[in-house]
């Protein structure tokens, strides 16, 4: 019986752990020390840039990588955040870290508004509604003139300041403020993963009528998922708009929500270290490769098709433990994360 | 003027209908949502256009990148999704696949060809026809008429070939086709072929219309043309017309009611409610999910 | 391999390569994707401007002249020996007319030492991009930006292009005066630019009221459509006998195509930057008639502009737009400020290009209070499938 419900637990943190707690420790104080080592502005622009792209793509990774549902408008929930927080500081004068907050807020709703078709709606059918999703917030920044200033764009979006010091770039203080959205949100996809809920994000993403069949609200879930999806994304948008300086309708679009599901393709869907390395490598690659600029685009396309072909757990995805010897047919069908659920076959010889 | 509009509209929804036909049809035998047909669509355009280039004459130059077109739609098929089928990958998998393939044929078609809008060819001759104080031009009578035969030739091959036979089969049940003797890769790929095709028509005559052509053309066409299929249906040919004129007619009431600028969400508003509140559309089969 | 093992590595990974940024980040890169105009040493002796445009991806046409012109003016400043005895290098940075990657741009530029850049491309990306060159005193000067707030970011941003009350006047001028209509429809992009040219536009007819000239309609339509057909049906059922197209060649080719299919006699405006090889392409016979005001011709008879337009032809293949002139005479403008007061004092290379008066191509450049400039318009109309002088009559 034991056994039967082992199934559900994804692999245990191993023995080494003391080993893995240490890693962690000296990235940590290795980021934390970071702005010290004398990065040029530049170089503390993209580490900005690699963090907020991180974030993203966690946001995404609770849809896609936990959840299996294929988002393509993430992009208009930075874009609320963004926006949310920038008129709120700028025409209103809220504190700006008060105005992050309502911009998840706000984000949220529309997370629950986008979340709802799922009710009647699975798969690529789905996907194509975030994507008229992204399209429809970029058309409301357009014609929504008197809030947003539609193509005029809103610019000199100032810096934040916390107790009194300017958290700009050359400081190191809009670093600091990355880190600590990003710590934040690393913490909370752990811990997600591990919970009931995150548990229940799995399952329907293995098999959700089985899912269903076991009791789990399946709506419900799919909801919460798109709106966790969505406040974190609205989060990080503020510190893009933050960094950008300058936003219009032209910041946010398709491209952006490509480039996080490109991101989460490659770094590995459903892990948290696979984000750091496909941000990495998307987002500082064609900074340090200038040869490859006009095919870059292209090169996101192909990750998403080899990735998918060859290694869909992407670069750094796990492999899910096999706590018995499996046969060369279930073990394949492992490989494609159909997980332990229902394949496995109990038998020990090969 | 709002019957001038309707007209308008009845135009632009015959354009979204040729490339909702692609669509239909091959999520009719194959459930898949082939996220790429948008791009095809655009390489069928922007192929006829160097091929005219090269001097070839229009005619030779449409026949001969409708053939390129369906090829490609071939080797998708081969080198990218038929791999997944065997995996028996998710269909989280396969989408995701569509939506690189997507990306790579916009991007290369930007990259060999730059983005600019480039000037094509027109097909018929300028002019037009008065019927009832309303103006058809050549070109406009040239798209009904052209989109009715893609369609009828779609529906014969469907449903009165041994091919068309294949296919349906395929479509119903693909165990049981292959357990018939029915070569199922080859049907599939067959699909593709024609979904290429049916996009280079949908490309031709729809760059013909506007005079121009230029590689990022099939992101909105195909989103809207999506909703369009969905609309009327998806998998079903006519519901893939009669979607396009709908979405077509309210695009253009859209713009005369509430301004341009609105045009572009009203497929996507379409689409939504469509989903939530009758998904199968107007002609969709009643999907039968078993639990 | 174990789970912490692959743990291990990916983390060691992910440092190695922030390591190795940070050693990238000490020394200081000189990535030049054009051929250097001269190869030899980067020391001192070179003088470095930065072009900083869209390469790559959307409006790369345009990003791709604004490099060709301002390595033409680089060429041709060293062939007669540099700026005094030093020679320039041109620098290309692709900004993928993205606000995000122009601001990872201006950031390298800076970092670079660099101290003059000649873009960007489109307002959206501009506007990201400049306050970072004014907090680092790098003179930018823009042949395009076009947002009514662009110069007056900081001190060290200057717009060489047309001043957009200036120039919806001139386009009014040419619909009213010269083409004699008095029911003038407006179709706009909805981008900065467009919607607040088309308010001038629109405030100026109102002003001319008693004259009998009527807005008959303005409809906006999304910057990149294809299908102007509602728009057309709109502004004909409200009697417009000219168009004023407040958008680019490619708004205006498709606008006359369609328009006269179901009205031949109607007239259509442009401006400046719809003058380009591409709306006569695009456009065909269509448009036949079509005007606009530009303050650069290339067929002008004037010797440095026939000079400028055949090398231009000769290296490129192709007749320069107004906005690569604009790109042309903007490195001009810089280069005629080092030659005043060197290269080492951004500050005073700041106060050099602000003061100073170029004779260029696009006519006399000199920046006003807020660092734009007024240029005097030519008219120019489609005769032919050819581009000539509009005549008075």
């Amino acid at each position: 019986m034991k056994k039967l419900f082992s199934k559900f637990d994804f692999p245990k943190l191993p023995k080494n752990d003391k080993l893995k707690i240490v890693f962690l420790i000296l990235a940590l104080t290795f980021l934390i020390a970071l702005p010290f080592f004398g990065f040029s502005n530049y170089w503390m622009n993209n580490l900005v840039k690699v963090g907020v792209y991180i974030v993203l793509a966690l946001a995404l990774n609770i849809l896609v990588g936990y959840t299996g549902l294929v988002s393509l408008g993430q992009a208009g929930f930075v874009a609320i955040g963004a926006y949310t927080m920038t008129v709120l500081v700028k025409d209103y004068q809220v504190n700006f870290f008060v105005s992050v907050l309502i911009g998840g807020l706000i984000a949220a709703i529309f997370g629950v508004l986008l979340g709802l078709p799922s009710l009647r709606v699975r798969g690529t059918y789905l996907t194509l509604i975030t994507l008229g999703f992204g399209e429809i917030i970029r058309t409301i920044i357009i014609v929504w003139e008197p809030v947003t200033s539609g193509p005029m764009g809103i610019r000199n979006i100032p810096t934040p300041s916390l107790f009194g010091l300017e958290l700009s770039l050359s400081n190191g203080g809009l670093y600091y403020l990355v880190l600590a959205l990003l710590i934040l949100v690393v913490l909370f996809s752990h811990f997600l993963f591990r919970s009931k809920t995150g548990r229940a994000f799995r399952a329907i993403k293995v098999d959700e009528p089985a899912s269903i069949m076991m009791g789990i609200n399946t709506t419900y879930y799919k909801t919460l998922a798109f709106v966790l999806a969505a406040v974190i994304s609205g989060l990080a948008g503020s510190i893009y708009a933050i960094q950008l300086g300058y936003i219009d309708q032209n910041t946010f679009t398709f491209d952006m929500s490509t480039l996080i599901l490109s991101i989460v393709i490659l770094g590995g869907m459903g892990t948290i270290r696979g984000m750091f390395i496909g941000a990495i490598i998307l987002v500082l690659l064609p900074e340090v490769s200038r040869a490859l600029m006009a095919y870059r685009f292209v090169l996101y396309g192909v990750i998403l098709v080899i990735m998918m072909r060859f290694r869909p757990q992407g670069i750094l995805g796990w492999k899910p433990k096999k706590p018995y010897h499996v046969t060369k047919n279930a073990r394949m069908l492992f490989e494609q994360g159909h997980g332990e659920l229902v394949k496995l076959n109990i038998s020990n010889q090969e | 003027m709002i019957v001038q509009q309707i007209f308008n509209g009845l135009t632009l929804g015959m354009s979204y209908a040729l490339i909702a036909v692609g669509y239909s049809m091959v999520f009719g035998i194959l459930r898949l949502v082939n996220f790429s047909h948008g791009a095809i669509y655009a390489f069928g355009a922007n192929i006829v256009l160097l091929l005219v280039s090269l001097e070839l004459g229009i005619l030779p130059a449409i026949l001969l990148g409708i053939l390129f077109t369906g090829i490609l739609g071939i080797v998708i098929d081969k080198l990218a999704l038929e791999p997944l089928r065997k995996q028996n990958a998710a269909s989280i998998t396969s989408l995701i696949t569509t939506i690189g393939i997507s990306n790579i044929i916009t991007n290369l078609l930007i990259a060999f060809l730059g983005s600019q809008k480039k000037s094509f060819p027109t097909l018929f001759p300028d002019g037009s026809i008065t019927i009832l104080n309303f103006q058809i031009t050549y070109t406009q009578l040239g798209m009904f008429v052209v989109s009715l035969l893609l369609l009828v030739a779609l529906m014969l091959i469907v449903n009165k070939t041994t091919l068309g036979l294949a296919m349906r089969a395929s479509e119903t049940n693909i165990k049981a086709a292959k357990l018939m003797g029915v070569n199922v890769n080859f049907v599939i790929s067959f699909t593709f072929f024609l979904g290429g095709v049916s996009a280079a028509i949908a490309g031709a005559l729809i760059s013909s219309y506007y005079s121009m052509a230029y590689p990022n053309m099939g992101y909105m066409s195909g989103l809207k043309a999506f909703s369009a299929a969905v609309l009327g249906g998806i998998g079903s040919l006519p519901g893939a017309i009669i979607g396009g004129l709908t979405v077509g007619i309210s695009e253009s009431l859209a713009a005369t009611f509430f301004g341009s600028e609105f045009r572009d969400s009203v497929a996507f508003v379409i689409l939504i409610i469509v989903l939530l509140i009758r998904p199968r559309g107007f002609f969709g089969k009643k999907e039968i999910k078993k639990l | 391999m174990k789970k912490y093992q692959k743990f291990a590595l990916s983390l060691i990974a992910i440092l190695l390569v922030i390591a190795m940024a940070g050693c990238q980040a000490k020394t200081t890169e000189n990535e030049s994707d054009s051929a250097p105009s001269n190869e030899e040493e980067t020391t001192q002796e070179t003088f470095r401007i930065a072009v900083a445009a869209p390469i790559t991806g959307d409006n790369s046409e345009y990003g791709i002249g604004f490099n060709n012109a301002v390595k033409q003016m680089a060429d041709e400043w060293n062939a007669n020996g540099g700026i005094n005895g030093m020679m320039i290098e041109v620098v290309t940075y692709d900004d993928k007319n993205s606000p995000e990657e122009a601001v990872a741009v201006a950031n390298k530029i800076v970092n670079d030492g660099i101290t003059a850049v000649i873009g960007h491309f489109s307002s959206g990306v501009s506007m990201a991009a400049a306050p970072i060159y004014v907090e680092n005193q790098v003179v930018e000067i823009s042949p395009s930006a076009s947002h009514p707030d662009y110069s007056s970011i900081g001190e060290y941003i200057f717009r060489n292009n047309t001043v957009i009350s200036h120039e919806a006047k001139a386009a009014l001028d040419i619909a009213v005066n010269d083409l004699g209509k008095k029911n003038i429809g407006i179709v706009s992009i909805k981008t900065d630019w467009g919607v607040s040219t088309a308010e001038i536009v629109t405030g100026l007819i109102e002003d001319m009221a008693d004259q009998g000239v009527v807005l008959t309609a303005h409809e906006e339509v999304i910057e990149g459509s294809d299908d102007y057909r509602p728009a057309i049906t709109k502004l004909d059922e409200a009697g417009t006998e000219v168009v004023i197209s407040v958008g680019m060649y490619n708004l205006l080719a498709p606008l006359a195509i369609q328009y006269k299919e179901i009205n031949p006699d109607i007239e259509l405006v442009g401006f400046s930057n719809s003058y380009s090889q591409e709306l006569l392409s695009l456009g065909g016979e269509a448009v036949e008639g079509v005007a606009f005001p530009v303050i650069f011709f290339s067929e002008s008879d004037q010797e440095n502009i026939k000079t400028f337009v055949d090398s231009y032809n000769e290296l490129y293949g192709s007749k320069p737009s107004a906005l690569t002139a604009q790109a042309y005479d903007s490195a001009g403008i810089i280069f005629t400020a080092v030659e005043q007061v060197g290269a080492d004092d951004p500050a005073a290379l700041r106060d050099a290009v602000a003061e100073l008066t170029y004779a260029g191509v696009t006519g006399t450049t000199k920046f006003d209070e807020n660092r734009d400039v007024q240029k005097d318009f030519t008219k120019v109309i489609v005769k032919d499938g050819e581009f000539v002088l509009m005549n008075e009559n």
